[in-house]
Protein backbone atom coordinates (compact mmCIF):
# COMPACT_ATOMS: atom_id res chain seq x y z
CA UNK A 1 0.00 0.00 0.00
CA UNK A 2 1.49 3.19 -0.73
CA UNK A 3 2.17 5.88 1.65
CA UNK A 4 0.00 8.30 0.12
CA UNK A 5 -3.34 5.76 0.90
CA UNK A 6 -2.15 4.71 4.14
CA UNK A 7 -2.86 7.46 6.04
CA UNK A 8 -6.99 7.50 5.13
CA UNK A 9 -6.93 3.39 4.86
CA UNK A 10 -5.70 3.42 8.28
CA UNK A 11 -8.00 6.83 10.01
CA UNK A 12 -11.39 5.89 7.99
CA UNK A 13 -12.32 2.59 9.41
CA UNK A 14 -11.10 3.23 12.73
CA UNK A 15 -13.31 6.36 12.70
CA UNK A 16 -15.84 4.31 11.60
CA UNK A 17 -15.11 1.47 14.20
CA UNK A 18 -14.63 4.46 16.94
CA UNK A 19 -17.86 5.77 16.19
CA UNK A 20 -19.72 2.18 17.14
CA UNK A 21 -17.63 1.70 20.50
CA UNK A 22 -17.95 3.89 23.40
CA UNK A 23 -15.90 6.73 23.53
CA UNK A 24 -16.57 7.37 27.42
CA UNK A 25 -14.37 4.08 27.97
CA UNK A 26 -10.61 5.03 28.58
CA UNK A 27 -9.65 2.03 26.30
CA UNK A 28 -11.27 3.16 23.03
CA UNK A 29 -9.57 6.64 23.73
CA UNK A 30 -6.27 5.10 24.01
CA UNK A 31 -7.09 2.94 20.64
CA UNK A 32 -7.96 6.19 19.09
CA UNK A 33 -4.75 7.50 20.29
CA UNK A 34 -3.14 5.02 18.62
CA UNK A 35 -4.12 4.83 15.17
CA UNK A 36 -3.79 8.62 15.10
CA UNK A 37 -0.15 8.15 16.21
CA UNK A 38 0.23 5.85 13.53
CA UNK A 39 -0.74 7.83 10.98
CA UNK A 40 1.39 10.93 12.16
CA UNK A 41 4.26 8.36 11.81
CA UNK A 42 2.82 7.66 8.12
CA UNK A 43 2.45 11.40 7.47
CA UNK A 44 6.15 12.43 8.64
CA UNK A 45 7.40 9.25 6.27
CA UNK A 46 5.44 10.77 3.83
CA UNK A 47 6.86 14.31 4.05
CA UNK A 48 10.36 13.23 4.03
CA UNK A 49 9.86 11.55 0.83
CA UNK A 50 7.95 14.15 -0.66
CA UNK A 51 10.52 16.73 0.51
CA UNK A 52 13.50 14.13 -0.81
CA UNK A 53 11.69 13.61 -4.16
CA UNK A 54 8.92 15.86 -4.75
CA UNK A 55 5.07 15.35 -5.11
CA UNK A 56 3.54 11.94 -5.09
CA UNK A 57 0.52 10.71 -6.89
CA UNK A 58 -1.55 8.15 -6.59
CA UNK A 59 -4.78 7.33 -8.97
CA UNK A 60 -7.72 6.14 -6.96
CA UNK A 61 -9.13 3.02 -7.77
CA UNK A 62 -6.63 1.97 -10.88
CA UNK A 63 -8.50 4.29 -13.17
CA UNK A 64 -6.34 6.01 -16.26
CA UNK A 65 -4.53 9.20 -15.16
CA UNK A 66 -7.31 11.46 -16.38
CA UNK A 67 -10.15 9.72 -15.61
CA UNK A 68 -9.74 8.76 -11.46
CA UNK A 69 -9.69 10.78 -8.72
CA UNK A 70 -6.14 11.52 -8.06
CA UNK A 71 -4.64 11.91 -4.63
CA UNK A 72 -1.59 14.04 -4.87
CA UNK A 73 1.10 15.25 -1.85
CA UNK A 74 2.76 18.01 -2.49
CA UNK A 75 5.19 19.96 0.11
CA UNK A 76 2.14 22.12 0.84
CA UNK A 77 -0.39 19.52 1.43
CA UNK A 78 1.86 17.45 3.39
CA UNK A 79 3.33 19.68 5.77
CA UNK A 80 -0.22 20.64 7.05
CA UNK A 81 -1.65 17.68 7.04
CA UNK A 82 1.10 16.40 9.31
CA UNK A 83 0.63 19.56 11.22
CA UNK A 84 -2.77 19.35 12.00
CA UNK A 85 -2.81 15.73 12.29
CA UNK A 86 -0.42 16.10 14.99
CA UNK A 87 -2.40 18.94 16.34
CA UNK A 88 -5.72 16.72 16.68
CA UNK A 89 -3.13 13.83 18.25
CA UNK A 90 -1.78 16.30 21.04
CA UNK A 91 -5.81 17.27 22.02
CA UNK A 92 -6.73 13.92 21.67
CA UNK A 93 -4.52 12.77 24.17
CA UNK A 94 -5.25 15.83 26.23
CA UNK A 95 -8.72 15.35 26.50
CA UNK A 96 -8.09 11.54 27.01
CA UNK A 97 -6.08 12.11 29.38
CA UNK A 98 -8.11 14.93 31.27
CA UNK A 99 -11.08 12.47 31.19
CA UNK A 100 -13.31 14.12 28.83
CA UNK A 101 -16.15 11.74 28.89
CA UNK A 102 -18.73 12.82 25.55
CA UNK A 103 -19.31 9.28 23.87
CA UNK A 104 -18.62 10.35 20.34
CA UNK A 105 -15.17 12.56 20.75
CA UNK A 106 -12.77 9.91 19.94
CA UNK A 107 -14.53 9.24 16.85
CA UNK A 108 -15.37 12.64 15.93
CA UNK A 109 -11.41 13.27 16.23
CA UNK A 110 -10.56 10.62 14.05
CA UNK A 111 -13.07 11.86 11.44
CA UNK A 112 -11.79 15.33 11.56
CA UNK A 113 -8.25 13.94 10.90
CA UNK A 114 -9.67 11.88 7.74
CA UNK A 115 -11.06 14.98 6.79
CA UNK A 116 -7.72 16.97 7.31
CA UNK A 117 -5.95 14.11 5.90
CA UNK A 118 -7.87 14.06 2.84
CA UNK A 119 -8.39 17.17 1.81
CA UNK A 120 -4.43 18.26 1.91
CA UNK A 121 -3.76 15.09 0.28
CA UNK A 122 -6.13 15.60 -3.05
CA UNK A 123 -5.36 16.71 -6.15
CA UNK A 124 -9.33 16.88 -7.42
CA UNK A 125 -11.67 19.98 -6.70
CA UNK A 126 -14.68 17.86 -5.45
CA UNK A 127 -13.27 15.69 -3.51
CA UNK A 128 -11.38 18.35 -1.87
CA UNK A 129 -14.92 19.92 -0.89
CA UNK A 130 -16.75 16.27 0.09
CA UNK A 131 -13.46 15.74 2.78
CA UNK A 132 -13.31 19.60 3.49
CA UNK A 133 -17.70 18.94 4.76
CA UNK A 134 -16.36 15.56 6.57
CA UNK A 135 -13.93 17.58 8.62
CA UNK A 136 -16.18 20.58 9.12
CA UNK A 137 -19.38 18.35 10.07
CA UNK A 138 -16.97 17.04 12.54
CA UNK A 139 -15.76 19.81 13.79
CA UNK A 140 -19.28 21.75 13.94
CA UNK A 141 -20.28 18.06 16.42
CA UNK A 142 -16.62 18.57 18.33
CA UNK A 143 -17.75 22.18 19.50
CA UNK A 144 -21.18 21.55 20.62
CA UNK A 145 -19.93 18.52 23.03
CA UNK A 146 -19.94 19.32 26.64
CA UNK A 147 -23.28 20.35 27.11
CA UNK A 148 -23.03 23.63 28.81
CA UNK A 149 -25.78 25.73 27.56
CA UNK A 150 -23.73 28.47 25.55
CA UNK A 151 -21.39 25.99 23.92
CA UNK A 152 -24.41 24.36 21.74
CA UNK A 153 -25.70 27.87 20.76
CA UNK A 154 -22.60 29.58 19.89
CA UNK A 155 -21.56 25.78 17.66
CA UNK A 156 -24.93 26.46 16.12
CA UNK A 157 -23.71 29.76 14.76
CA UNK A 158 -20.44 28.29 14.10
CA UNK A 159 -22.11 25.82 12.05
CA UNK A 160 -24.33 28.38 10.02
CA UNK A 161 -22.02 30.86 9.17
CA UNK A 162 -19.31 28.14 8.00
CA UNK A 163 -22.06 26.30 6.09
CA UNK A 164 -22.33 29.45 4.35
CA UNK A 165 -19.15 29.42 3.51
CA UNK A 166 -19.05 25.55 2.31
CA UNK A 167 -22.08 26.21 0.10
CA UNK A 168 -20.00 29.28 -1.64
CA UNK A 169 -17.31 27.20 -1.75
CA UNK A 170 -19.66 24.61 -3.61
CA UNK A 171 -20.88 27.37 -6.10
CA UNK A 172 -17.38 28.39 -6.94
CA UNK A 173 -16.62 25.08 -7.71
CA UNK A 174 -19.40 24.54 -10.22
CA UNK A 175 -18.63 27.81 -11.65
CA UNK A 176 -15.13 26.69 -12.17
CA UNK A 177 -16.17 23.24 -13.64
CA UNK A 178 -18.29 24.93 -16.03
CA UNK A 179 -15.56 27.64 -16.72
CA UNK A 180 -12.72 24.88 -17.32
CA UNK A 181 -14.06 21.59 -17.74
CA UNK A 182 -12.17 19.63 -15.07
CA UNK A 183 -11.83 19.29 -11.46
CA UNK A 184 -8.27 17.77 -11.36
CA UNK A 185 -6.07 20.96 -9.76
CA UNK A 186 -3.25 20.78 -12.35
CA UNK A 187 -5.23 21.05 -15.46
CA UNK A 188 -7.40 23.58 -13.87
CA UNK A 189 -4.77 25.64 -12.82
CA UNK A 190 -3.16 25.22 -16.79
CA UNK A 191 -6.88 26.17 -18.11
CA UNK A 192 -7.61 28.81 -15.71
CA UNK A 193 -5.38 31.15 -17.81
CA UNK A 194 -7.73 31.06 -20.71
CA UNK A 195 -11.24 31.59 -19.50
CA UNK A 196 -13.02 34.98 -19.33
CA UNK A 197 -11.47 37.58 -16.76
CA UNK A 198 -15.23 38.19 -15.82
CA UNK A 199 -15.82 34.79 -14.72
CA UNK A 200 -12.48 34.11 -12.96
CA UNK A 201 -12.82 37.25 -11.32
CA UNK A 202 -16.08 36.12 -9.34
CA UNK A 203 -14.91 32.38 -9.02
CA UNK A 204 -12.04 34.20 -7.36
CA UNK A 205 -14.07 36.48 -5.29
CA UNK A 206 -16.37 33.48 -3.58
CA UNK A 207 -13.47 31.43 -2.99
CA UNK A 208 -12.04 33.99 -1.01
CA UNK A 209 -14.90 34.48 0.98
CA UNK A 210 -15.83 30.99 1.44
CA UNK A 211 -11.91 30.33 2.82
CA UNK A 212 -12.01 34.10 5.08
CA UNK A 213 -15.19 32.29 6.76
CA UNK A 214 -12.81 29.41 7.46
CA UNK A 215 -9.66 31.17 8.30
CA UNK A 216 -12.04 34.37 10.47
CA UNK A 217 -10.30 37.09 8.60
CA UNK A 218 -11.77 40.40 9.98
CA UNK A 219 -15.21 40.83 7.75
CA UNK A 220 -16.12 37.36 8.49
CA UNK A 221 -14.69 36.92 11.94
CA UNK A 222 -18.04 37.34 14.00
CA UNK A 223 -18.61 33.94 14.66
CA UNK A 224 -15.40 32.79 15.79
CA UNK A 225 -14.56 34.57 19.61
CA UNK A 226 -17.84 32.91 20.71
CA UNK A 227 -17.34 29.42 19.23
CA UNK A 228 -13.38 29.78 21.07
CA UNK A 229 -14.49 31.16 24.16
CA UNK A 230 -16.74 28.40 24.73
CA UNK A 231 -15.76 24.88 23.81
CA UNK A 232 -14.01 22.37 25.36
CA UNK A 233 -9.89 23.20 25.55
CA UNK A 234 -9.00 20.30 23.31
CA UNK A 235 -11.59 21.28 21.11
CA UNK A 236 -10.61 24.84 20.58
CA UNK A 237 -6.84 23.52 20.64
CA UNK A 238 -7.82 21.52 17.21
CA UNK A 239 -10.30 24.64 16.32
CA UNK A 240 -7.68 26.99 16.24
CA UNK A 241 -4.00 24.72 15.40
CA UNK A 242 -5.69 22.33 12.59
CA UNK A 243 -9.20 23.51 11.59
CA UNK A 244 -7.90 27.27 10.71
CA UNK A 245 -5.44 25.41 8.43
CA UNK A 246 -7.90 24.70 6.22
CA UNK A 247 -8.73 28.34 5.41
CA UNK A 248 -4.88 29.02 4.79
CA UNK A 249 -4.45 26.09 2.48
CA UNK A 250 -7.74 27.03 0.43
CA UNK A 251 -6.46 30.66 0.00
CA UNK A 252 -3.13 29.60 -0.77
CA UNK A 253 -4.50 26.39 -3.29
CA UNK A 254 -6.98 28.49 -4.86
CA UNK A 255 -6.41 31.74 -4.83
CA UNK A 256 -2.59 31.61 -5.29
CA UNK A 257 -2.42 28.44 -7.22
CA UNK A 258 -5.05 27.95 -9.57
CA UNK A 259 -5.75 31.74 -10.14
CA UNK A 260 -2.95 34.00 -9.73
CA UNK A 261 -4.30 35.86 -12.04
CA UNK A 262 -7.36 37.36 -10.30
CA UNK A 263 -5.02 37.01 -7.34
CA UNK A 264 -2.69 39.74 -8.99
CA UNK A 265 -5.50 41.91 -9.61
CA UNK A 266 -6.72 41.76 -5.64
CA UNK A 267 -3.71 42.28 -3.89
CA UNK A 268 -3.83 45.12 -2.97
CA UNK A 269 -7.17 44.27 -1.48
CA UNK A 270 -6.02 41.38 0.29
CA UNK A 271 -2.74 43.15 1.74
CA UNK A 272 -5.79 45.74 3.07
CA UNK A 273 -8.04 43.32 4.49
CA UNK A 274 -5.12 42.02 6.16
CA UNK A 275 -4.06 44.47 7.50
CA UNK A 276 -7.47 45.39 9.13
CA UNK A 277 -7.88 41.97 10.40
CA UNK A 278 -4.49 42.68 12.31
CA UNK A 279 -4.84 45.61 13.82
CA UNK A 280 -8.51 45.04 14.47
CA UNK A 281 -7.53 41.37 16.00
CA UNK A 282 -4.67 43.21 18.40
CA UNK A 283 -6.74 45.87 19.66
CA UNK A 284 -9.82 43.79 20.23
CA UNK A 285 -7.21 40.77 22.17
CA UNK A 286 -5.32 44.37 24.30
CA UNK A 287 -9.09 45.49 25.59
CA UNK A 288 -10.05 41.48 26.24
CA UNK A 289 -10.01 40.09 30.04
CA UNK A 290 -10.50 36.62 29.48
CA UNK A 291 -7.65 34.68 28.55
CA UNK A 292 -9.88 32.53 25.87
CA UNK A 293 -10.95 35.27 24.50
CA UNK A 294 -7.78 36.79 23.67
CA UNK A 295 -6.55 33.80 22.12
CA UNK A 296 -9.51 33.85 20.05
CA UNK A 297 -8.98 37.45 18.92
CA UNK A 298 -5.23 36.59 18.49
CA UNK A 299 -6.23 34.15 15.96
CA UNK A 300 -8.12 36.59 14.02
CA UNK A 301 -5.06 39.17 13.56
CA UNK A 302 -2.81 36.21 12.76
CA UNK A 303 -5.20 35.41 10.21
CA UNK A 304 -4.43 38.53 8.40
CA UNK A 305 -0.53 38.01 8.09
CA UNK A 306 -1.32 34.98 5.78
CA UNK A 307 -2.87 37.51 3.79
CA UNK A 308 -1.02 40.41 3.65
CA UNK A 309 1.71 37.32 2.44
CA UNK A 310 -1.05 36.71 -0.32
CA UNK A 311 -1.54 40.23 -1.27
CA UNK A 312 2.46 40.40 -1.84
CA UNK A 313 2.54 37.64 -4.15
CA UNK A 314 5.94 35.59 -5.53
CA UNK A 315 7.14 31.99 -4.17
CA UNK A 316 8.88 34.43 -1.21
CA UNK A 317 5.66 35.21 0.01
CA UNK A 318 3.59 32.48 -0.84
CA UNK A 319 6.52 30.24 1.09
CA UNK A 320 5.83 32.48 4.12
CA UNK A 321 2.72 32.50 3.60
CA UNK A 322 2.72 28.64 4.13
CA UNK A 323 5.50 28.67 6.69
CA UNK A 324 4.34 31.19 9.30
CA UNK A 325 0.44 28.86 8.83
CA UNK A 326 2.54 26.47 10.00
CA UNK A 327 4.42 27.65 13.21
CA UNK A 328 1.15 29.61 14.03
CA UNK A 329 -0.55 26.54 14.09
CA UNK A 330 1.65 24.59 16.66
CA UNK A 331 1.84 27.96 18.20
CA UNK A 332 -2.08 28.73 18.89
CA UNK A 333 -2.63 24.83 19.49
CA UNK A 334 -0.05 25.08 22.19
CA UNK A 335 -1.81 28.35 23.82
CA UNK A 336 -5.41 26.85 23.68
CA UNK A 337 -4.63 23.20 25.32
CA UNK A 338 -2.47 25.44 28.15
CA UNK A 339 -4.47 28.12 28.84
CA UNK A 340 -6.68 26.55 31.14
CA UNK A 341 -4.44 24.37 32.97
CA UNK A 342 -2.34 25.18 36.43
CA UNK A 343 0.77 23.78 38.13
CA UNK A 344 4.22 23.35 37.68
CA UNK A 345 5.52 22.89 33.92
CA UNK A 346 2.24 24.48 32.29
CA UNK A 347 3.22 28.22 33.00
CA UNK A 348 6.72 27.59 31.18
CA UNK A 349 4.89 26.06 28.23
CA UNK A 350 2.16 28.61 27.83
CA UNK A 351 5.50 31.02 28.10
CA UNK A 352 6.97 29.26 25.14
CA UNK A 353 4.16 28.98 23.17
CA UNK A 354 3.38 32.99 23.46
CA UNK A 355 7.04 34.11 22.68
CA UNK A 356 6.46 31.71 19.26
CA UNK A 357 3.31 33.20 18.60
CA UNK A 358 5.03 36.66 18.94
CA UNK A 359 7.79 35.76 17.10
CA UNK A 360 10.66 35.49 19.25
CA UNK A 361 13.82 33.98 18.80
CA UNK A 362 15.14 30.40 19.38
CA UNK A 363 11.24 29.47 18.90
CA UNK A 364 9.15 28.16 16.01
CA UNK A 365 7.54 31.75 15.54
CA UNK A 366 10.21 33.33 15.06
CA UNK A 367 10.75 31.60 11.75
CA UNK A 368 7.62 32.30 10.32
CA UNK A 369 7.79 35.91 11.05
CA UNK A 370 11.56 36.09 9.70
CA UNK A 371 9.73 35.02 6.61
CA UNK A 372 7.26 36.94 6.23
CA UNK A 373 9.71 39.74 7.25
CA UNK A 374 11.84 38.68 4.19
CA UNK A 375 9.00 38.37 1.61
CA UNK A 376 8.16 42.35 3.23
CA UNK A 377 11.61 43.61 2.10
CA UNK A 378 11.86 41.55 -1.01
CA UNK A 379 8.77 43.08 -2.39
CA UNK A 380 10.67 46.64 -1.02
CA UNK A 381 6.90 47.50 0.63
CA UNK A 382 7.65 49.22 3.42
CA UNK A 383 4.36 49.21 5.18
CA UNK A 384 4.07 45.64 5.08
CA UNK A 385 7.89 45.74 7.49
CA UNK A 386 6.18 48.35 9.46
CA UNK A 387 3.03 46.59 10.09
CA UNK A 388 4.91 43.32 10.69
CA UNK A 389 6.34 45.19 13.80
CA UNK A 390 3.17 46.63 15.29
CA UNK A 391 1.85 43.73 14.91
CA UNK A 392 4.28 41.55 16.45
CA UNK A 393 4.85 44.39 19.22
CA UNK A 394 1.05 44.09 20.13
CA UNK A 395 1.38 40.16 19.80
CA UNK A 396 3.53 40.27 22.76
CA UNK A 397 1.48 42.89 24.95
CA UNK A 398 -1.42 40.75 25.29
CA UNK A 399 -0.15 37.84 25.64
CA UNK A 400 1.97 38.51 28.21
CA UNK A 401 -1.35 40.19 29.72
CA UNK A 402 -2.76 37.29 30.10
CA UNK A 403 0.24 35.23 30.85
CA UNK A 404 0.76 37.35 34.27
CA UNK A 405 -3.12 37.72 34.79
CA UNK A 406 -3.25 33.99 34.82
CA UNK A 407 -0.19 32.68 36.19
CA UNK A 408 1.34 35.36 38.06
CA UNK A 409 -2.05 37.11 39.69
CA UNK A 410 -2.02 35.98 43.66
CA UNK A 411 -5.13 34.65 45.53
CA UNK A 412 -6.70 32.41 42.49
CA UNK A 413 -4.53 28.84 43.82
CA UNK A 414 -6.34 26.34 41.74
CA UNK A 415 -4.89 22.23 42.16
CA UNK A 416 -2.45 22.22 39.62
CA UNK A 417 -3.90 19.59 36.72
CA UNK A 418 -3.22 16.36 36.24
CA UNK A 419 0.40 15.41 35.07
CA UNK A 420 -1.18 14.00 32.43
CA UNK A 421 -2.33 16.89 30.74
CA UNK A 422 0.80 18.62 31.80
CA UNK A 423 3.07 16.02 30.15
CA UNK A 424 0.83 16.70 26.95
CA UNK A 425 1.56 20.46 26.92
CA UNK A 426 4.99 20.01 27.81
CA UNK A 427 5.46 17.82 24.78
CA UNK A 428 3.86 20.11 22.21
CA UNK A 429 5.95 23.10 23.73
CA UNK A 430 9.44 20.91 23.30
CA UNK A 431 8.40 20.36 19.46
CA UNK A 432 7.53 24.50 19.35
CA UNK A 433 11.16 24.79 20.64
CA UNK A 434 12.53 21.79 18.31
CA UNK A 435 11.07 23.25 15.63
CA UNK A 436 12.68 26.39 16.15
CA UNK A 437 16.11 25.30 16.88
CA UNK A 438 16.27 23.00 14.06
CA UNK A 439 13.68 24.52 11.00
CA UNK A 440 15.79 23.56 8.24
CA UNK A 441 13.41 20.47 7.38
CA UNK A 442 10.39 23.20 7.90
CA UNK A 443 12.16 25.84 5.98
CA UNK A 444 13.35 23.56 3.08
CA UNK A 445 9.61 22.30 2.60
CA UNK A 446 7.53 26.00 2.53
CA UNK A 447 10.19 27.16 -0.11
CA UNK A 448 9.29 24.12 -2.00
CA UNK A 449 5.91 24.43 -1.71
CA UNK A 450 6.07 28.19 -2.58
CA UNK A 451 8.17 27.51 -5.43
CA UNK A 452 5.79 24.86 -6.88
CA UNK A 453 2.22 26.97 -6.48
CA UNK A 454 4.25 29.67 -8.57
CA UNK A 455 5.12 26.89 -10.89
CA UNK A 456 1.56 24.44 -11.28
CA UNK A 457 0.32 28.01 -13.24
CA UNK A 458 3.25 29.28 -15.09
CA UNK B 1 -32.75 26.94 -19.89
CA UNK B 2 -30.05 28.50 -18.05
CA UNK B 3 -31.57 31.73 -17.74
CA UNK B 4 -34.97 29.86 -15.80
CA UNK B 5 -31.68 27.76 -13.46
CA UNK B 6 -30.42 30.70 -12.97
CA UNK B 7 -33.48 32.36 -11.81
CA UNK B 8 -34.85 29.34 -9.47
CA UNK B 9 -30.63 29.22 -7.82
CA UNK B 10 -31.04 33.44 -7.19
CA UNK B 11 -34.96 32.39 -5.90
CA UNK B 12 -34.08 29.80 -3.52
CA UNK B 13 -30.11 31.50 -2.14
CA UNK B 14 -32.34 34.70 -1.66
CA UNK B 15 -35.13 33.18 0.51
CA UNK B 16 -32.27 30.96 2.30
CA UNK B 17 -30.39 34.44 2.73
CA UNK B 18 -33.06 36.35 4.34
CA UNK B 19 -34.45 33.20 6.76
CA UNK B 20 -30.97 32.99 7.67
CA UNK B 21 -31.58 36.45 9.22
CA UNK B 22 -34.23 35.72 11.08
CA UNK B 23 -33.82 34.85 14.96
CA UNK B 24 -35.83 32.19 15.06
CA UNK B 25 -33.45 29.02 15.06
CA UNK B 26 -35.95 26.61 12.97
CA UNK B 27 -35.98 29.36 10.14
CA UNK B 28 -32.22 29.51 10.10
CA UNK B 29 -32.10 25.95 9.38
CA UNK B 30 -34.83 25.94 6.49
CA UNK B 31 -32.31 28.99 5.01
CA UNK B 32 -29.33 26.72 5.19
CA UNK B 33 -31.24 23.58 3.30
CA UNK B 34 -32.81 26.51 0.55
CA UNK B 35 -29.24 27.53 0.29
CA UNK B 36 -27.82 23.69 -0.18
CA UNK B 37 -30.27 23.42 -2.87
CA UNK B 38 -29.26 26.23 -4.57
CA UNK B 39 -26.05 24.91 -4.04
CA UNK B 40 -27.09 22.18 -5.19
CA UNK B 41 -28.69 23.31 -8.78
CA UNK B 42 -25.75 25.59 -9.43
CA UNK B 43 -23.72 22.50 -9.50
CA UNK B 44 -26.45 20.63 -12.09
CA UNK B 45 -26.78 23.50 -14.27
CA UNK B 46 -22.94 23.98 -14.69
CA UNK B 47 -23.28 20.10 -16.42
CA UNK B 48 -21.22 20.40 -19.90
CA UNK B 49 -23.78 18.80 -22.04
CA UNK B 50 -27.29 17.90 -22.49
CA UNK B 51 -28.76 15.08 -23.93
CA UNK B 52 -29.88 11.58 -23.04
CA UNK B 53 -29.39 10.19 -19.87
CA UNK B 54 -25.42 8.79 -19.31
CA UNK B 55 -26.73 4.90 -18.77
CA UNK B 56 -24.88 2.15 -20.58
CA UNK B 57 -26.94 1.13 -23.57
CA UNK B 58 -26.63 4.72 -25.43
CA UNK B 59 -28.66 5.12 -28.34
CA UNK B 60 -25.96 6.22 -30.88
CA UNK B 61 -25.95 9.84 -32.12
CA UNK B 62 -27.52 11.14 -29.37
CA UNK B 63 -25.74 13.45 -27.31
CA UNK B 64 -25.18 12.55 -23.78
CA UNK B 65 -25.62 14.64 -21.13
CA UNK B 66 -22.83 15.61 -18.47
CA UNK B 67 -22.35 12.73 -15.78
CA UNK B 68 -19.62 14.05 -13.95
CA UNK B 69 -21.99 17.15 -12.33
CA UNK B 70 -25.12 14.69 -11.93
CA UNK B 71 -22.61 12.53 -9.51
CA UNK B 72 -21.75 15.89 -7.86
CA UNK B 73 -24.97 16.79 -7.12
CA UNK B 74 -25.58 13.37 -5.66
CA UNK B 75 -22.81 13.58 -2.97
CA UNK B 76 -23.55 17.78 -2.54
CA UNK B 77 -27.39 16.54 -1.99
CA UNK B 78 -26.21 13.75 0.77
CA UNK B 79 -24.01 16.11 2.31
CA UNK B 80 -26.69 18.75 2.48
CA UNK B 81 -28.91 16.15 3.98
CA UNK B 82 -26.38 14.82 6.89
CA UNK B 83 -25.91 18.71 7.60
CA UNK B 84 -29.61 19.59 7.89
CA UNK B 85 -29.75 16.17 9.91
CA UNK B 86 -26.98 18.16 12.43
CA UNK B 87 -28.26 21.71 12.74
CA UNK B 88 -32.13 20.26 13.17
CA UNK B 89 -29.84 17.97 16.34
CA UNK B 90 -28.13 20.63 18.01
CA UNK B 91 -31.16 23.13 17.48
CA UNK B 92 -33.09 20.21 19.65
CA UNK B 93 -30.22 20.83 22.20
CA UNK B 94 -30.42 24.10 22.36
CA UNK B 95 -34.50 23.58 22.94
CA UNK B 96 -33.51 21.16 25.72
CA UNK B 97 -30.90 23.46 27.36
CA UNK B 98 -32.79 26.86 26.87
CA UNK B 99 -36.40 25.99 26.05
CA UNK B 100 -36.34 28.44 23.80
CA UNK B 101 -35.34 28.83 20.05
CA UNK B 102 -35.23 32.24 19.53
CA UNK B 103 -31.94 33.55 19.54
CA UNK B 104 -32.98 37.01 21.27
CA UNK B 105 -34.00 34.72 24.02
CA UNK B 106 -30.12 32.79 23.89
CA UNK B 107 -28.45 36.67 23.35
CA UNK B 108 -30.18 37.58 26.38
CA UNK B 109 -28.92 34.59 28.49
CA UNK B 110 -25.54 34.71 27.12
CA UNK B 111 -25.13 38.42 28.12
CA UNK B 112 -25.56 37.13 32.20
CA UNK B 113 -23.08 34.61 31.57
CA UNK B 114 -20.87 37.25 30.30
CA UNK B 115 -21.46 39.69 33.04
CA UNK B 116 -20.65 37.28 35.34
CA UNK B 117 -17.53 36.83 33.72
CA UNK B 118 -16.76 40.33 34.01
CA UNK B 119 -17.38 41.26 37.21
CA UNK B 120 -16.28 37.80 38.73
CA UNK B 121 -19.31 37.19 40.69
CA UNK B 122 -23.33 35.99 39.75
CA UNK B 123 -24.98 38.73 38.44
CA UNK B 124 -28.92 39.37 39.99
CA UNK B 125 -31.48 38.29 37.37
CA UNK B 126 -34.39 40.29 36.73
CA UNK B 127 -37.53 38.03 36.66
CA UNK B 128 -37.77 37.43 32.64
CA UNK B 129 -34.38 35.99 32.48
CA UNK B 130 -34.79 34.39 36.17
CA UNK B 131 -37.35 32.48 34.91
CA UNK B 132 -35.87 31.42 31.31
CA UNK B 133 -32.65 30.20 33.36
CA UNK B 134 -34.79 28.62 35.70
CA UNK B 135 -35.40 25.26 33.57
CA UNK B 136 -33.31 22.47 34.68
CA UNK B 137 -30.29 22.21 32.34
CA UNK B 138 -29.34 18.45 34.32
CA UNK B 139 -31.32 16.98 31.48
CA UNK B 140 -29.13 17.95 28.35
CA UNK B 141 -27.91 13.91 27.29
CA UNK B 142 -24.42 13.56 27.70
Amino acid sequence: MSLLVAPLALLWPAAAVAALADGRRRATGWAAVAVLAAAVVVLAALALRVAADGPVEVVAGGWPADVGIRLRADALGVVLALVSVAVVLAALVHGVISGLSPRLFPALMLFLSVGLTGLFLTGDVFSFYVFFELAMISAYALSSLGGEARMVSSALIFAVVNLLGSFLFLIATAALYRATGTLEMIAVADRARGIDPNTAVVIAVLYFVAFGVKLGLFPFHFWLPSVYGSALPAVTAVLAGALANIGAYGLLRFEAGLLPRELALGGGVLVAIGTVSIIYGAVQAIGRRDAREVLAYSAIGHAGYVLVALGVGGPVALAAAALFTVVNALGKALLFLAVDLRGPLVSGAFAIGAFSVAGVPPFAGFFGKAALFEAGVEAGSAAAVALLFVGGALTFVYLFQIYQHTYWRPGQEQPPAPAGARAVVAAVAAVVLLVGLWPEPLLALSDQAGQALVRMTS
Amino acid sequence: MNLFLALVVAVLFGTGATLLLKPDLFRVVVGVVLIANAASLTVIASGLRRGQAPIHPLIEGEPVSDPLTQAMTLTALIIGFAVTALLLAMVHRVYTTHRSVDLDDLARSERTVEEELERGVPVEQDEAEAEAESEPEAEVSR
